[in-house]
């Protein structure tokens, strides 16, 4: 571990964690649930929930285990490590984050299924291509009808409780959504981490009062929230995958011989190696200052934006020479580094990908500096 | 001054030395990357820091210093960054003090210490030799022992302000017949000893601070050896490890963004999208580094030392400030051919002597090419040969 710090809560949970997903995930499962039909394993997720994962953001008055940001950050590390396709940040990070903000019924409900590992909650709100955040919506709630599309929604499968963030014209609305009542339309895509994605068109959908999870004000807080987490949560996860990767080509290159001297003896690999090493090392400390800043209520700054852009430039990086350093070998679907490769490139790209966070972290540095004179 | 600067809270102590910096550090001084006090104008701030309570701040209280935590130290070297303060060697304070502390006698510590602490005294650092760089343990220049006496022959090289310095530590070979790292010893000589002779040589930023020195039968006393004969390796070590977490910090690179942002914003080419997003990449370059700089300080606080990333942070930061150099010269277009000052959105800059100033930093204190050899062996095991 070096310089990383875990306190005692984290200590607990990574051990509680590399002790369950070494035998129950890796690259085994990985192929499983990209084998499945719906790209979900309800038995793991269920798995998840008893272990108290699942509803790590929710509060214990429906069973969640309010383990916090910190909690959540040290199993999106192990995730990562172990590249799981369990909807953990978009369900119970996201979703959640926006559950624990209401006190609707329909909020008890879903957070009590979401807290068991019975159901995963997906957050539908993003509608176009390169969204960093929040946008302003054209998703609309015209009194009890909502219309429109929403696109990219993360964790989809055909149980899936779903929660839509839209305008009523005034202000912003998040309502659950029955994915099978009239009027929804679902056009799901298979994604690189063996999970779905989809686009889902509400074409005329009646909404109950019932239905309504957030409104206004509260709504607005909430999401913004959901994302942030979510993007640091998931620059932790980006940063745990590049470390396994690293560990697992030099596991490789000290076992491959060619030449007469392991691929490990070169130097010109080792040299690379270290540079690699050392971008993880960026990258850790990256994520880590930026959840420091969003515990203490940051949400603006540039340090979000500065850690993902970093945690998903490093995957894409190591996970180019992995297959590099692995040979013809890492070409093959055999070889497990091209599951970390697929996983990779759908973590470093959801949520905004390395040159539009550093476009952002870029412009969130200006505003602060107009700010300063 | 009088009380415990430990006791204060972090911001009032920040407060209290940046009030301190803003009423007493001289105008003059204050340009960074490109000034660096020497000679006379270290001596003064040396003196200045003593007197008014600040100076030594990583020394223990009992060799005079004041013993600050950690954090309290980076508070220090953060506040002097944003009051663009010029860099300054100290070799004495930082590199020296250590060693002699750790290693030195009781009479040589009292000898040399209080001469540090007020200014009075310049050190250097002998160390590389013209043929032993980045392969420091080859070194040659010889010290034989006659009586009460060594006798040091050989010749020094890039010792950083020799020319200003009133004395030198030295790397010698005290024994050719052992592995090479087992052979050297670590001795103190003044400047003005007979035989002993310094020249300085000019570099590509117009500086004279680099000097070859010649040692033609110099004749220092035996006591002046410090730690035991032939352990002059493990000494010099001890010292290279103090010398990192500095090495690591991303100032230099922060202060040459500033000046990048200011020429940027002068030109009118801060909406261009291609050199906004280079501007992105060095910007996210400084935070993550002085992300990982800030955490690694931390678990030094805390006594966890992780001396892989200390090595790589050193690379890291020196790249870095390479390449935000360079982002300089490109942004100036067929100014960055001017050998003068470029005046550009009301901004003076000489770029170029920029540009020259962080050539350097990959070459000195272990060339970042060994710099990855040692990571490399302390990450994935030594290379077999």
């Amino acid at each position: 571990m070096g310089w990383r710090l875990d306190d005692e809560l984290q200590q607990m949970l990574r051990d509680s964690a590399v002790n369950y997903l070494g035998t129950a995930g890796g690259p085994d499962h990985f192929r499983k649930v990209r084998a499945s039909d719906s790209g979900f394993d309800a038995a793991t997720w269920a798995q998840m929930g008893e272990l108290g994962w699942t509803g790590i953001l929710l509060p214990e008055a429906v069973g969640g285990s309010e383990m916090g940001l910190g909690g959540v950050l040290t199993l999106a590390e192990e995730l990562g490590r172990t590249i799981a396709p369990e909807p953990f940040i978009a369900s119970a990070v996201i979703a959640a984050t926006v559950l624990a903000a209401s006190e609707a019924d329909i909020a008890s409900t879903l957070g009590r299924a979401l807290a068991l590992g019975q159901r995963s909650v997906t957050l539908a709100w993003q509608e176009q291509r390169g969204t960093i955040g929040i946008p302003a919506f054209h998703t609309r709630l015209n009194g009890t009808a909502l219309i429109g599309t929403k696109r990219y929604v993360p964790g989809w499968h055909a149980d899936a409780a779903l929660l839509v963030a839209v305008t009523d014209g005034a202000e912003t609305v998040v309502v659950a959504v029955d994915p099978a009542a009239p009027g929804v339309v679902v056009h799901p895509a298979r994604l690189t981490d063996g999970t779905f994605g989809a686009d889902i068109y509400f074409n005329n959908v009646a909404i109950g009062e019932d239905a309504v999870v957030l409104r206004g004000q509260a709504a607005d807080v909430a999401l913004d929230l959901a994302i942030a987490r979510g993007t640091v949560a998931l620059s932790a996860q980006l940063e745990g995958l590049a470390g396994a990767l690293w560990h697992m080509t030099l596991d490789y290159m000290r076992q491959r011989s060619q030449f007469g001297s392991n691929l490990s003896d070169f130097q010109a690999l080792r040299h690379r190696m270290v540079d690699l090493y050392s971008e993880i090392e960026l990258a850790g400390a990256s994520w880590r200052s930026a959840a420091k800043l969003l515990e203490e209520g940051a949400i603006r700054g540039s340090a979000i934006h500065a850690a993902k852009a970093r945690c998903s430039q490093v995957v894409q990086d190591m996970g180019k020479w992995a297959i590099q350093y692995h040979g013809a070998f890492g070409y093959t679907d055999e070889a497990d580094v091209g599951l970390y490769v697929h996983s990779g490139l759908r973590w470093s790209t959801w949520l905004g990908n390395a040159v539009s966070h550093r476009r952002e972290a870029l412009a969130a540095h200006r505003r602060e500096r107009a700010l300063n004179g | 001054m009088a009380d415990d600067l430990n006791l204060l809270s972090n911001d009032a102590f920040r407060e209290r030395w940046r009030s301190w910096l803003r009423a007493n550090y001289p105008e003059e001084w204050r340009i960074p990357i490109i000034y660096r006090l020497a000679g006379d104008d270290e001596r003064r701030w040396h003196r200045m820091a003593y007197e008014a309570g600040w100076r030594a701040p990583a020394w223990p209280k009992e060799h005079g210093g004041l013993g600050l935590s950690l954090e309290k130290q980076l508070i220090m070297h953060q506040e002097m960054e944003r009051h663009n303060c010029a860099r300054v060697l100290d070799s004495g304070a930082l590199l020296l003090a250590p060693v002699l502390m750790k290693y030195g006698t009781q009479e040589q510590r009292d000898r040399y210490l209080p001469h540090i602490l007020r200014g009075e005294e310049l050190w250097c650092q002998g160390y590389s030799e013209p043929n032993s760089g980045s392969d420091l343990a080859s070194l040659r220049t010889s010290a034989v022992l006659d009586g009460d006496e060594f006798v040091i022959n050989g010749q020094k090289i890039w010792t950083t302000l020799a020319a200003c310095a009133d004395r030198i530590f030295v790397l010698v070979r005290t024994n050719k017949e052992v592995k090479k790292q087992a052979g050297i010893s670590f001795v103190l000589a003044d400047m003005d000893t007979p035989g002993l002779t310094v020249r300085p040589i000019m570099n590509l930023a117009d500086e004279d601070e680099l000097c070859e020195i010649f040692f033609d039968n110099v004749r220092i006393p035996a006591e002046n050896l410090v730690g035991e004969l032939n352990q002059g390796w493990t000494v010099a070590k001890a010292l290279l490890g103090d010398e990192r977490i500095a090495n690591g910090a991303p100032t230099l690179s922060r202060q040459a963004f500033e000046v990048l942002e200011q020429m940027v914003d002068g030109i009118g080419l801060a909406d261009d999208v291609g050199q906004a997003d280079r501007m992105a990449q060095l910007y996210c370059d400084i935070q993550d580094l002085a992300a990982l700089h800030a955490q690694v300080a931390d678990a030094a606080i805390r006594g966890e030392v992780d001396n892989a990333v200390l090595g790589l942070m050193k690379v890291l930061a020196t790249d870095l400030f390479q390449r935000v150099s360079d982002e300089l010269l490109r942004a100036a277009d067929e100014d960055a051919g001017l050998r003068t000052p470029v005046g550009i959105g009301g901004v003076e800059l000489d770029l170029r002597k920029i540009y020259m100033i962080a050539r350097p930093s990959t070459i000195y204190a272990g060339a970042n090419e060994v710099q990855r050899n040692i990571v490399a062996t302390m990450l994935m095991g030594a290379a077999a040969k």
